[in-house]
Order: structure tokens, then C-alpha cells, then sequence
């Protein structure tokens, strides 16, 4: 404990949200884009909870870092709600076309840059397992890093964790300040109460992007990974289901069903708008019909 | 990109396919002496050029049995090779997928053509030829596969990337499928095993001769929606049975047969994509690519129907007959340069059905690639002051080509919009589609040079002191005066008056009808619409006698039956009389010369011709260097003359 207050960064990921309504496409190639939910990644939870909990029993700062679009500042105001002091969101779209190895280049300067103690976060994500981006940024970052951590205790000199070992044995590990401990699902996440919900709404939340770590684009998205995207194998989709004739009905009934109630009827409405509600509720329609992005004005 | 989906490659079988756009087989009329012709090199090249990543030609025979059109190709000649060549390695420099599709038309034709005997499964005859076809013998079904092998060999020798064997709406294979059709008792009828043995035996003798390495496909019906017929439940276990086979590598679609035509061609009636429910239902059984057609007429339309995983693969037939540059213009982003089809039907299948060649109302170039398609239009020798007088299609179309070729235009219209008799017409029941000819033509004028003066009254003095180079009278026809004895009068309109709204019609109307196209069946539902009784009086053998060939006769009588019209055929009118709120119409029977008198009603609708407005072409002849007439104005006709005369003029002058 270097001094006297440990300094924790802890990152939060998003995953998709397995639990329903959310479905399987029916050839179980993959989730159903329809009605799927993020969340925040239940692994990094249980850490940024371990973090909390070291704060209450110790001093600490606890700071939260999240990678990616403006949604996530909602966890980031759930991370300040349960007790976090920091919330920082990195994003820059010359990350997009990454790979892993890519990817723990920015977590390691972001880490540089922080000069935390402590680095946790989950053992693995929740829809896709594994990730190795954390592990990686701490090799590149030169720290040591204790993965599928069921406890820990930050000790003087240096940390000492128990972590799962083959064939379900358990190994205590130690390892020098600084590090990085991925965790397993060891902590339920804290309820946060109402007042702690309504004061997070003022806490300011730091937007980083590729300017605040002095990073060569070279080494970052596309141009930094080692992979190359050869192919892109999006999962068939499924039809999105349209009211198919009932075979049992008569052909003219079927002939019917199939001219009028087939697809949706074409319909005509008359605003009487001033010039700049007709726009913004023209707008409105084509962002309905997907003609246009939203945020598009 | 807009259009990240339709855009995107697909392999089918062994080709890769540049984008989702397939133009998809229909007759064309254009082969000479059963072979294929120049004519068909250039109107499929057109097609390739314009971004069509797939074209499937129309159907070529398989068998001297099947002869159900003049002008097909016999592709079980080996005769065909030459011509297939020229026609492929034209569209493969475009970069685009080519298959040919080969079929059996089975009892759906008659032997008037070939003086040979139809043959199909069952002596069942097809609805619309009604010739009793021989039931086929076992060894018949094996000549006709040996025939099917034979001329796949001619298609892959000709250059083509796959074939596309059709088991749709006209095919001897459905007629197998079929319980409707198929009434057998020997091992190809009777249970779906059997009625699949016969259709099988195609598939896997074309894919023997072209070997594995071929792209081969089918096109199904999805439903025949017929009473005893195929419908999709059923279908969709054939289609899996034929995938499981391992013999095909996509999934054509069509719908219906000829009991019900009217739902293999929708008309402007049929709401845009129709058949999507169909596709999406094979979809779901199957994992081949699944085509979908059908009304597909927009970019915005396809890519949904991609990205709603209802197909793989949009057929667009009439959308790509009507502006065979849609898919490069939508890659381009440039929507509104697409003429978009309208499905009139009046140039293609209305033309087709009475053997004349392909044409579309909207693209006169159609069938003419080689003289009037893209590039072809060239810079005026001389560059002359033009005037342009109506700005209906004809004027729309002759100032839009007379600008592009460097003429200095000017659009004179005495109404308040550009449109013409169109603005009108798309006033009647369902025919609010009719308005996009316009659209489409405003669009490019606004781009264009042209000047447009409108709410302008064209006069002799002011054209003889302006002294254009060139004037064009496009001024069209009004409704024909005093059609009919007692005419004259109050409580008697005309269409014009009618659908604008000029009319004050009583409760009880009757219209008399001697058109027999939409103009007197668009109205008389815009008017039943409105709550009227309507009584139609005409002198044909029936009400919507001119609406065969477009698709639009069954619908139309249905919808027209159902709102309460009353249909009075064989009538010449003779004399209309009566007072305003009790006039009466007489005539008489044209076969049995028997007089009768109608009434009352409270007013008459008469759609009883038009005549032309020629007054101001009339006062200007002999007064001015060039002076020309279009459209309407020579002599009343429809829309597809009018845009080919102002077409063909602003090429000439």
C-alpha cells in the first residue's frame, strides 16, 4: 500500500443481456437483434463492488473507467451511485477495426496516464467469455496480473489473492503493487439507496478520447491490429415474421389476406404545421422509416 | 452507402453476384426466328449497364411441345449458342451475373403454334388456352428431361453463369407438383413423393450435364392460391425437400397460376410487394437465397425486405424495364433521377399478352436499346429556340430531350402544374400512382435548361412575336362534344368534371361507358366511393373490357361489384333525355336491336371519347419555320404514345 491510500481503476464493460426478451435466432446462430437489452457486464460489478468494499474497510479513490458511446455514461452514474469517485469514458471512432492486441494498447496508456495502484475488472464477460484486452494491457503496461480472483487483500508491500487453479484447486498468489486483478463473480453488486441515484446525476463525467493519451493513431484501431477482417460472417438473419396466408383459409380468402393485410396498407396523413414543425416532424418520420440516422438534424 | 444491404455481394451457387438486384425472367417478344437476337443482347446489356447484378432471361423452350408464344427461343437447338454468346460476353463487361431459364409450359399453351399436342400430366386444360393436352407417358417424361439436359448443355456452352429451371406460375414441373393438375395413378401422381419424381427427374438430368461446378436453381410457386391447388404450407415442404436433395443452390419465387394472372403481374392496384409474406415464409424452411418479386419498385423497399431477412435476393422486373439505371443511381444516392414503375402494366404485359413486343408506357427506349438507349442521344447540330406548348407527358418528354441535346426550351402550360390530362387521371379510385409519370418527369425538368412558364395561356400573337426556331402543340384532347343526343344540359358531366370535382352528382348515376379502360372504371368507383349508385351502361361485350391485358379486369369488377355497381353491357346509346333529377337513357341492344330506356337518375356520367384541342396548332400552321403536333393533340390515345411522340420528337428536331 504505497500510500497509505490505494489508488483503483476499475473498468466497466457492456454485455448483451441474455435474459429475455431477447432470443435466439431459431438456427441458433446468434442473439436476436430484436428487443436486445446491454447491461453492464455482471463480472465487472462484482470488481468495481470489491473496490467499494476496500474503500469502506480502508482508504481508497476509486475511479471508473468505461470504452465507448455516450449510453455508457448511464454506468458510469450507476458506478457514481454506488460509491465510486471518478468516472472517466474513453471514446475515439479511430479505435473502430481493432483487435484485442490494439484495443490493451489504449487501456495501457490509459492506465500510464492514471498511475493507479490497482487495476480491476471482471475474469470474463458474459456473452462472449473471455476477453483478453485487461490481461493484454497489463503485460503491456509491465504489471503483473492475477486472473480468476475469488478474494483479495491488499497488503503492505504487495497484494495477495486467491484465484482458481486447474482441476478446482485454489492457489494464493502475490503479486507487487502495481496490479491488475480480473475477478470472478465473488461480490453481489450494492443496492444503491435514492439519494446516492440523485447525487450522481451531478458528478461530472470525464469524456476522454485519443488527444488525452498522446497515442499514434498507427497503433490503434485498424491500423494497429494484427488481425485483418478477411470476412464478415453476420448470422442470416431470420425473417422478421409478416402474416403469411393460413393455408387452411380458402384460396380467395388467402388472395385477400395477401392484398390487403400482407404488409401494412398505404397510408396518407395531413399535418397543418408551421414550416419548422412540417421539418421536424418530417424528420421525425424519416427516422421511423430508418431513411436517415438519428441525431441527424 | 444508403443501401448497405442491397449493395452487398451474394454468392449463389458457384458465382458471386455484385449486389442483391436481380432482373428477373419475363417475355420480351424480341427473339427472331426462335433464336436469340441482337435486339435482346442490347435490351439485357442495358440492364447489366445499368447495375443489375443478376439477369435471368425470359424463358427459353426446352421442347418443340411447348410453343406457347410465337417469338420464343428453341433452345434445344444448338443453333442458339452463337447468339447466347454474343449476349453474355455483352453483359459480363458489365460486370453482371447472367442465367438462363429453361422451361416447360406444359397444358399452358396450345398447339395452334407448334400443330403439335400439348403435353402435361393429367388431360386437365388450362384455363385461359383450354386445349386438352395429352397426358404424358412415361417415356415422354424422360424425353423431356433428356430435352432439359440438352439445352442446359447449350446454356453453359453459350456463356451463361447458371440456369434457373421454372417450376413457377407457367410450367409444366408445377403442373406435376400440383394436385390441381396432377390426377395420375402411376408412380409420378397421387402422393408428394410421387408428384416430386417427375420434377426431380429435370433437376438432376440438367444438373448431370452441366456438372457440379454450375450454378442451378429453381423458381417455385409459393402459392397457387387456387382452390385444390399448392398453397404455401405445402410448398414450403417442397422446397425442402428439393434443397435437401443437395441439387440446387437458390430459390426462385413467383405466385399464382393462370386461374388467377391477375396476382402474377400485380397491377397498381396490388400494394407494393405483396409476395413478401411468401418469401419470407420459404425463407424461414429453407437456407438456400431466396429470391422475392413482386412490386418491388424502390430501393428503400428492397433494402427493407434485406434487412427484415424476407429475402436474400429482390427480383425487380418492371422496375428495371421502366429505368434500367435504378441500381446505379440508388448506389449513387441519386433517388429521385429514378423513373419509377408505376405498374400500369399498359406497356409490358399489356403488349406482351397480345404478342407484340415489350414496351414500357414510361421508357420508349425499351426493346430499341441500340438506338435509343443510354448514350445514345446526340448533341443538336443546330441548337434552335424551341417552344413547347402543354405540358402533359408529351411536352414533358419532348423538352426534356430537346434540352439534353443543347436546344434552348421553353414549357408554356396554361394550368397551374406541370402534368397535363395526368393530373386528372391519377384522381380516379387506386390510380393515384399514375401521378408519379409526372414526378418522375418534373424531377429531370428541374434539373434541366428548360424554362417553364405555367398559368401561361400560349397564344398565336405572343408565339408570332416571340419567333421561336421551333414549336411543339402538345395541348392534348378534352372529352369529345355533344357524344350523344341531348347531351347538352345540366345534370350531364364528363370524367374531367367528375374527378375534379367541377361535377354536382346526385344519388343516382349512371355512367355510359365506351372506353372500357380505367378512365370509365376509375370513375365510376370514385364515385361508389362517394356513397352513389352507380349504374355502368356500355356497348362492349362487358364492363372493363380493355382491362385484360394490363391485370386490372378482375380486380376491377370485383371491387366494382362489391361497392354496387350494376353492369349494363351490349347497350348502344342512342339519345339521353329527361329533366335534371329524372333523366333517362335510351338505346338499344346491338345484337338483339331491341330499344329500352334506363332511368331515372339524377345525372349522367358520359365517357364517350375524346377529341383532340388542336386550335392553336391550327392557327399557327404555315406561320411559323418548324411546327410540329404530339400526343393527345394529333389524336387521342394514351400516355405511352404521348411520351413515345414527345420522346421521339425532341430527338428529331
Amino acid at each position: 500500500m504505497p500510500n497509505n491510500k490505494l489508488d483503483i481503476l476499475v473498468l466497466l464493460r457492456e454485455s448483451s443481456d441474455p435474459r429475455p426478451p431477447a432470443c435466439v435466432t431459431t438456427r441458433g446462430a446468434a442473439i436476436s437483434d430484436r428487443g436486445l437489452r446491454h447491461v453492464p457486464n455482471p463480472a465487472d460489478l462484482a470488481a468495481l463492488e470489491e473496490a467499494l468494499h476496500l474503500k469502506d474497510t480502508l482508504a481508497a479513490q476509486v475511479t471508473v473507467l468505461v470504452i465507448g458511446p455516450e449510453r455508457l455514461d448511464d454506468t458510469l452514474r450507476l458506478a457514481f451511485s454506488m460509491g465510486a469517485d471518478r468516472g472517466i469514458r474513453f471514446r475515439d471512432h479511430d479505435m473502430e477495426g481493432g483487435d484485442a492486441v490494439a484495443d490493451a494498447r489504449v487501456l495501457a496508456r490509459i492506465t500510464k496516464i492514471l498511475i493507479p495502484d490497482l487495476v480491476f475488472t471482471g475474469n470474463h464477460m458474459l456473452d462472449r467469455g473471455d476477453e483478453p484486452v485487461p490481461a493484454l494491457a497489463a503485460a503491456a503496461a509491465g504489471m503483473p496480473c492475477i486472473s480468476a480472483a475469488v478474494s483479495f487483500a491488499p497488503k503492505k508491500e504487495w497484494v495477495e489473492a486467491e484465484r482458481k487453479s486447474d482441476r478446482g484447486a485454489r492457489q494464493t498468489v502475490t503479486a507487487p503493487y502495481p496490479c491488475t486483478i480480473l475477478f470472478e463473480e465473488i461480490r453481489s453488486p450494492r443496492y444503491p439507496s435514492i439519494e446516492t441515484v440523485t447525487q450522481s446525476l451531478n458528478v461530472p463525467v470525464e469524456i476522454w478520447n485519443l488527444a488525452n493519451l498522446s497515442l499514434p493513431i498507427r497503433e490503434i484501431g485498424a491500423c494497429g491490429a494484427y488481425l485483418a477482417e478477411a470476412d464478415y460472417g453476420a448470422p442470416r438473419p431470420d425473417p422478421v415474421r409478416v402474416v403469411t396466408p393460413d393455408p387452411k383459409l380458402p384460396a380467395f380468402e388467402r388472395i385477400l389476406s395477401l392484398l390487403s393485410g400482407g404488409i401494412k396498407a398505404r397510408e396518407g396523413k395531413l399535418h397543418t404545421l408551421s414550416i419548422d414543425d412540417t421539418a421536424a416532424s418530417l424528420v421525425q418520420v424519416f427516422i421511423e422509416e430508418g431513411l436517415i440516422a438519428e441525431g441527424i438534424s | 452507402m444508403m443501401f448497405p444491404n442491397l449493395f452487398s455481394p451474394l454468392k449463389i451457387g458457384t458465382v458471386e453476384v455484385k449486389n442483391r438486384i436481380s432482373f428477373q425472367p419475363h417475355l420480351t417478344n424480341l427473339a427472331v426466328g426462335n433464336l436469340p437476337s441482337e435486339r435482346q443482347m442490347y435490351y439485357w446489356g442495358e440492364r447489366a449497364k445499368g447495375g443489375a447484378g443478376l439477369i435471368i432471361t425470359e424463358e427459353l423452350t426446352v421442347h418443340p411441345t411447348d410453343m406457347s408464344y410465337e417469338k420464343l427461343i428453341d433452345v434445344y437447338h444448338a443453333e442458339v449458342i452463337p447468339g447466347f454468346k454474343k449476349i453474355t460476353d455483352y453483359v459480363h463487361q458489365y460486370d453482371s451475373k447472367i442465367f438462363a431459364q429453361l422451361n416447360h409450359n406444359g397444358q399452358q399453351g396450345d398447339g395452334s403454334i407448334s400443330r403439335l399436342p400439348v403435353w402435361a400430366p393429367s388431360p386437365v386444360p388450362d384455363v385461359l388456352f383450354r386445349e386438352v393436352p395429352k397426358a404424358m407417358e412415361p417415356e415422354d417424361i424422360e424425353e423431356v428431361a433428356r430435352y432439359f439436359a440438352r439445352s442446359a448443355i447449350h446454356v453453359r456452352e453459350g456463356g451463361f453463369d447458371g440456369i434457373e429451371i421454372q417450376f413457377g406460375h407457367s410450367s409444366l414441373a408445377r403442373q406435376f407438383l400440383s394436385p390441381l393438375t396432377n390426377h395420375r395413378s402411376d408412380e409420378y401422381g397421387g402422393s408428394l413423393e410421387n408428384r416430386m419424381r417427375a420434377p426431380l427427374k429435370f433437376i438432376s438430368a440438367v444438373r448431370k450435364a452441366v456438372g457440379n461446378d454450375f450454378t442451378l436453381g429453381i423458381r417455385m410457386c409459393a402459392d397457387e392460391m387456387i382452390p385444390g391447388g399448392l398453397d404455401l404450407a405445402q410448398v414450403q415442404e417442397i422446397c425442402a425437400r428439393f434443397e435437401a436433395t443437395g441439387l440446387i443452390d437458390f430459390m426462385d419465387l413467383s405466385i399464382a397460376t393462370f386461374y388467377n394472372l391477375y396476382l402474377v403481374e400485380g397491377s397498381m392496384h396490388t400494394p407494393l410487394g405483396y409476395t413478401i409474406p411468401l418469401a419470407a415464409g420459404i425463407r424461414e424452411r429453407i437456407k438456400l437465397p431466396v429470391f422475392c418479386t413482386g412490386r418491388i419498385n424502390d430501393p428503400v423497399m428492397a433494402e427493407k425486405v434485406l434487412a427484415s431477412g424476407q429475402a436474400d435476393m429482390i427480383g425487380m422486373c418492371r422496375a428495371l424495364i421502366c429505368d434500367p439505371f435504378l441500381p446505379k443511381k440508388a448506389l449513387e444516392g441519386r433517388m429521385d433521377d429514378i423513373r419509377y414503375c408505376i405498374a400500369c402494366n399498359q406497356g409490358c404485359i399489356g403488349r406482351i399478352g397480345m404478342n407484340k413486343t415489350l414496351g414500357c408506357v414510361q421508357n420508349p427506349a425499351v426493346g430499341r436499346e441500340k438506338e435509343w438507349g443510354e448514350g445514345t442521344l446526340a448533341q443538336a447540330g443546330v441548337k434552335k429556340r424551341v417552344t413547347i406548348v402543354g405540358g402533359g407527358p408529351a411536352g414533358m418528354w419532348a423538352a426534356k430531350t430537346a434540352d439534353r441535346r443543347g436546344h434552348a426550351v421553353t414549357l408554356i402550360d396554361r394550368g397551374e402544374a406541370l402534368g397535363g390530362q395526368v393530373i386528372t387521371a391519377m384522381k380516379g379510385t387506386g390510380r393515384d400512382e399514375f401521378g408519379v409519370i409526372i414526378r418522375n418527369e418534373k424531377n429531370q425538368l428541374d434539373k434541366s435548361g428548360v424554362t417553364v412558364k405555367l398559368g401561361l395561356e400560349a397564344t398565336m400573337q405572343q408565339l408570332l412575336t416571340d419567333k421561336p426556331d421551333v414549336v411543339i402543340v402538345a395541348t392534348g384532347s378534352v372529352p369529345k362534344k355533344h357524344a350523344v343526343g341531348g347531351a347538352d344540359g345540366p345534370a350531364i358531366f364528363n370524367v374531367v368534371q367528375v374527378l375534379n370535382g367541377e361535377a354536382e352528382l346526385g344519388e343516382r348515376v349512371c355512367l355510359i361507358d365506351y372506353d372500357g379502360h380505367q378512365r370509365a372504371t376509375a370513375t365510376a368507383e370514385f364515385l361508389a366511393n362517394q356513397g352513389k349508385k352507380v349504374d355502368m351502361i356500355t356497348s362492349s361485350l362487358f364492363i372493363c373490357a380493355e382491362l385484360g391485358p394490363t391485370q386490372d379486369l378482375y380486380s376491377s369488377r370485383q371491387r366494382l361489384l362489391q361497392k354496387g355497381v350494376t353492369f349494363t353491357p351490349d347497350i348502344a346509346v342512342m339519345e339521353v333525355g329527361g329533366e335534371a333529377g329524372a333523366k333517362t337513357v335510351k338505346g338499344f341492344n346491338v345484337y338483339s336491336n331491341v330499344w329500352n330506356e334506363w332511368g331515372p337518375y339524377d345525372s349522367l356520367v358520359l365517357v364517350m371519347g375524346q377529341q383532340v384541342d388542336d386550335d392553336l396548332y391550327m392557327s399557327l400552321k404555315g406561320r411559323v419555320p418548324e411546327l410540329y403536333r404530339i400526343g393527345d393533340c394529333v389524336s387521342p390515345r394514351k400516355v405511352d404514345m404521348a411520351i413515345w411522340e414527345g420522346h421521339k420528337i425532341g430527338r428529331e428536331i
